[in-house]
């Protein structure tokens, strides 16, 4: 970023959560797991209440309530006791009925926050406000006309909404993995990035480095990638700064992000905004809260993100960084967890820690699937784990192993006697080799003698060779010097 | 008080997407103008600290269980909300292009 | 062909089953073809085929039982209409709108089925002002409703033909909406009973919205005691209506059947319902019934609704906003009428401006006024505050039921007026609400029970109004009114 300036970024996610029921009707609302929304026929989750027919009327889906208030209490928001729907209208043709219900006054939750961790230490992103409202549908743009599929319409959304609290791309994909991990081990968001379960706006704006008077904000829209937000808000700024320095002014606007290209694009501007004219949903009486029932939510939270970090560093001794990366996604914690119940010794959780965040992600990332989906259980880690740590494998071979499990999910002890990877600490196996490669490298070895340390390596690597990559490295370290200097 | 005249006539008539032909833009303006210049009245009531009320009824609203019901649909076993649409293709709602 | 006007109650018709005077099927067969020739415009559509099917199943049940089982089925074999704006599986609700000309309702109003289910005949749909705006059912789009007496006059709205039907024996009793008068007002100009219940007393599901915060949905009748039936019937908790009142199955019917304490019921008069614009005749049936009333032992208390002349100020603010949000959804997409011309549209834009150009001059006005009134900039000073001066109405009622139990008036100024009389003049058509808007603004159960004629023969409707949740007493009432005045008889 341009040293004189600095950025102000607020972000607004709309979360779809994960009821079995549309928010107003008792359409089915959410995806089966083997599906994905391409496969629903077309408008058949659809009845007339969410079609917007004349004479049908809203009622509200317990669980959405729920689910929101869950959301509420795990990013420290305070729960409004009484609720009130609005209507927000504008014509769209996914939109059946001219306005969506949505919250104005007195949303669900308000004055929350959440942390993150930038390189300046844990930064505090405060929530302003949380809200329950409808999603719309979806248009399908042909050539020369557009379908309109109400499937989506009246899935059950909440939008949450930050303050102008991060300064950074950054700090915006930090703040969006934390409240992602969130949701989803609260298991309100089934968190399909893909199928736009989460979905981001953020408003960005520049001013002069120090000053407290915003600059003018532009929204961009509808992004759902973690990454593409960060680019789109780091070429915004970019943008931004330049309509500033070459003498220009920023225009209140709405823009959208273009993977392809990496730009923003101006999609209107607000000037020509529209007038939503809000007002109180009178179909639906203002929703009344009791605290017990609050009470009784918060006693069934699960673990959330920010303890379970705090309980990896401080009863594991995992380096902050590492129970960061480990708890930033709900699947890998649970598989780590697991592996950490298997091995049944804390003092193994490092290097268990070591493989799930190292080896294990990057095959992940590779499939671009969840660990759930592929072949690896948490007894394959536990065994590798162990196995290197009493030096029956090494772990180049461990590597090994872990490929064949990827491929075939068989069991690690089955592997490595197939393969015969076990390591060879056996000195009375190892000696001839060792005399062998000796006697082959006379000047080396004359050289070791007279005090060049660093050729123990190349015998090492000789040795190792010779005994097909299955010598226990540190003993034949040892096993070396012994038979040069001795 | 508020001008009801031939534009802000236009100008809502839009927000609210009804076409309206001169002549009733010219009938609308003077009609509204009227009405309003009647309800004007509201503003010599003293409203002050007065929550407004949106709801005859002082209940809280009740909630559903999130229950499944299969959506309805017709003997063909098509959705039944595709029976009243004007213009149905590839059971989608057929509307002029958006992009 | 019976005499269709001989049978005054339910309990008439039931026992001319029993003694085999007629038969389901023959007094169907008798409504729908006096249905078919009547020339007043009070039906839009008439459902032959469903009533007929009704009637048989009807029948045949009082053949397999030999009786009436009139505890299962209290409206058994009797037939009725509906308002065009309820909605029956499988038969059109225009709303009496070129926007809804085609529409074909794919499921029936929680109240209409609660009818059939206990053994009503549905007859067909019947006509209304265009989406129930209006109050001489002049605003539909498929020809006004004619006074059933008066051709020459309205018979009232927007539950015009609702009304009509009944005075003209066209259906035995019927469905209308009220928002605003829409079931009283027309009941009062046609000469037979409406009532409109306690907001949230009968589920909305069903009923196509005009302003929500203010539909009810009520029954007419030609006597309070079948309209009780109806009421009792149609009544009662639906999960599938959120602001649908949680609450015990009525029976405002056994509220009927014993006679009032009279010397416990204090009848409020008030002063605001009696200066000036009253016709004489009206005036004067409205005097004669109070006196009547205290001559029975009740007793008469002048109160003050000092907000009263407010009312059609919000009325008119609230009712057109809730409108015009509740006509968004009128676009030519999902269902309803397309023009031609929309599909010639140049953008979206357009096209949603083609599409809803069906909306007839009355409803037009509504949504601009109401878009208006909720527009940025706008919608502090009128819809805001419109809701504010509501709750003051409210106030005013709350007061006055601390000291009556009843509150009587006229139900309108004047009685049915001509065609045409008022329809280029809407702001005199909307104050013709006066009486009837304020318990549509404070949720209250009211009725309109006939109680005299002018000079010219044309029915006075008689104004009461209850508590929330009181329709006992406004139908005990009412009931005794009916029966032992001299003019509650028409």
């Amino acid at each position: 970023m341009h040293p004189e300036f600095e950025a102000v970024i607020g972000l607004e996610v709309h979360c779809q959560l994960a009821t079995e029921t549309k928010i107003f009707c008792s359409c089915p609302a959410r995806i089966p797991a083997d599906q994905s929304v391409s496969e629903i026929a077309v408008n058949s989750n659809t009845c007339p209440i969410c079609a917007g027919h004349p004479g049908t009327l809203p009622v509200l889906n317990q669980k959405v309530v729920e689910f929101a208030i869950q959301a509420g209490l795990a990013t420290h928001s305070r729960i409004n006791l009484k609720n009130r729907f609005a209507r927000k209208h504008y014509f769209y043709p996914d939109l059946p009925k001219g306005y969506q219900i949505s919250q104005f006054e007195l949303p669900i939750c308000e004055n929350g926050w959440l942390n993150i961790e930038t390189d300046a230490g844990p930064k505090k992103i405060q929530i302003q406000r949380i809200h329950m409202e409808e999603d719309a549908g979806k248009n399908v743009h042909m050539s020369g006309f557009s379908l309109v599929n109400l499937n989506r319409a009246g899935v059950p959304l909440i939008e949450i909404v930050t303050g102008p609290d991060m300064k950074t791309a950054d700090e915006a994909g930090a703040y969006l993995r934390a409240l992602y991990a969130v949701v989803t081990y609260l298991g309100i968001c089934d968190g399909n990035l893909q199928e736009g379960n989460f979905r981001c706006d953020a408003n960005v704006s520049v001013m002069p480095k120090g000053s407290t008077v915003f600059g003018t904000r532009t929204e961009i829209k509808n992004v759902n990638s973690f990454r593409f937000v960060e680019k789109a808000i780091e070429y915004e700024i970019a943008r931004q700064i330049e309509v500033i320095r070459s003498g220009g002014r920023v225009v209140l606007e709405t823009r959208t992000y273009d993977s392809d290209k990496d730009i923003t694009i101006s999609m209107r501007s607000k000037e020509e905004a529209q007038d939503y004219r809000y007002f109180t949903e009178p179909d639906l009486i203002p929703l009344t809260i009791d605290e017990a029932w609050i009470r009784k939510i918060e006693s069934g939270l699960p673990e959330l993100p920010e303890q379970m970090k705090s309980r990896l560093v401080s009863s594991l001794g995992l380096s902050v960084y590492d129970a960061g990366v480990l708890t930033g996604s709900k699947t890998l914690a649970e598989f780590f967890d697991r592996v950490v119940h298997k091995l049944g010794n804390p003092a193994l959780a490092k290097p268990a820690a070591n493989w799930v965040t190292g080896e294990v992600s990057r095959l992940i990332n590779e499939q671009g699937i969840e660990i759930q989906q592929s072949r690896i259980l948490p007894e394959h880690i536990a065994d590798l784990v162990r196995l290197v740590h009493d030096q029956v494998l090494s772990s180049t071979a461990a590597k090994q192993v872990l490929a064949l499990v990827w491929n075939s999910g068989e069991a690690v002890e089955v592997i490595v006697d197939r393969e015969g990877l076990k390591q060879v600490s056996d000195v009375g196996s190892l000696d001839p080799i060792i005399q062998r490669v000796i006697e082959g490298n006379a000047k080396q070895a004359a050289d070791f003698r007279s005090g060049k340390d660093k050729l123990l390596g190349f015998f090492v690597g000789q040795v190792m060779k010779e005994s097909g990559g299955k010598a226990n490295p540190a003993l034949l370290g040892e096993l070396i010097k012994k038979k040069l200097l001795g | 008080m508020v001008d009801v005249n031939e534009a802000l006539t236009r100008q809502v008539a839009a927000l609210a997407r009804l076409e309206l032909s001169e002549n009733e833009v010219k009938t609308f303006s003077s009609q509204l103008s009227q009405i309003i210049k009647y309800v004007e009245k509201l503003q010599e009531v003293d409203v002050k600290g007065v929550e407004p009320l949106s709801h005859p009824i002082d209940l809280p609203t009740p909630l559903r269980p999130d229950v499944v019901l299969a959506s309805p649909t017709d003997l063909e076993g098509k959705p039944k909300v595709l029976q009243a649409a004007p213009e149905v293709l590839y059971d989608g709602f057929k509307v002029p292009p958006i992009l | 062909m019976a005499n269709l006007s001989s049978f005054r109650t339910v309990r008439d018709v039931h026992s001319a089953f029993e003694s085999k005077k007629i038969s389901p099927v023959e007094l169907t067969q008798d409504y729908l073809n006096a249905a078919k020739k009547s020339e007043i415009g009070a039906y839009l559509t008439i459902c032959e085929d469903v009533a007929l099917q009704q009637a048989r199943a009807a029948e045949a049940l009082i053949q397999r039982q030999g009786r009436v089982p009139c505890l299962e089925y209290p409206l058994l074999g009797i037939p009725l209409g509906i308002k065009d704006n309820l909605n029956m599986d499988g038969v059109k609700t225009t709303c009496a709108s070129k926007m809804l000309e085609n529409y074909v309702a794919p499921y029936t109003a929680t109240c209409v089925s609660r009818l059939q289910k206990s053994g009503a005949v549905t007859l067909g749909k019947l006509n209304l002002d265009e989406f129930a705006m209006g109050g001489s059912n002049e605003n539909s789009a498929f020809g006004p409703v004619r006074h059933p007496t008066h051709p020459d006059r309205v018979p009232g709205g927007s539950s015009g033909g609702s009304a009509a039907a009944v005075r003209a024996n066209l259906c035995f009793g019927s469905l209308g909406s009220d928002t605003g008068g829409s079931i009283r007002l027309p009941a009062s100009y046609c000469g037979v009973v409406g009532m409109k219940p306690t907001y949230g007393r009968v589920s909305r599901f069903g009923l196509v919205a005009f302003a929500s915060s203010l539909d009810q949905v009520g029954p007419f009748a030609q006597t309070v005691e079948d309209a009780a039936l109806l009421m009792d019937v149609m009544s009662g908790y639906d999960p599938l209506d959120s602001t649908s009142i949680p609450q015990e199955k009525m029976n405002t019917y056994a509220a009927t059947q014993t006679a009032p304490e009279w010397s416990q019921i204090r009848i409020g008069v008030p002063k605001e319902y009696f200066v000036g614009g009253l016709t004489p005749a009206v005036e004067q049936s409205i005097q004669a019934s109070l006196k009547w009333f205290e001559k029975q032992g009740a007793q008469l208390v002048p109160i003050s609704l000092p907000h009263t002349e407010y009312a059609v100020s919000v009325y008119y603010v609230v009712a057109v906003s809730e409108a015009s949000s509740n006509l968004a959804r009128y676009d030519g997409i999902r269902f309803g009428m397309r023009p031609a011309a929309s599909d010639q549209a140049k953008d979206l834009n357009d096209f949603y401006m083609k599409s809803r150009s069906l909306f007839g001059p009355e409803v037009k006005r509504r949504i601009i006024l109401g878009t208006f009134a909720l527009s940025s900039g706008y919608s502090e000073a009128y819809f805001q505050r419109a809701c504010q001066v509501r709750r003051k109405i409210v106030g005013d009622f709350n007061d006055a039921f601390q000291k009556v139990d009843l509150i009587v008036g006229p139900v309108s100024p004047t009685t049915a007026f001509k065609l045409g009389e008022k329809s280029s003049d809407p702001l005199k058509m909307y104050l013709n609400d006066i009486f009837t808007i304020p318990a549509n603004l404070a949720g209250l159960p009211a009725l309109s029970v006939p109680c005299g004629i002018d000079e010219e023969g044309l029915p006075i409707g008689l104004h009461l109004m209850a508590a929330p949740f009181q329709e006992d007493r406004l139908v005990s009432a009412a009931h005794a009114f009916q029966n032992g005045s001299l003019f509650g008889k028409v």
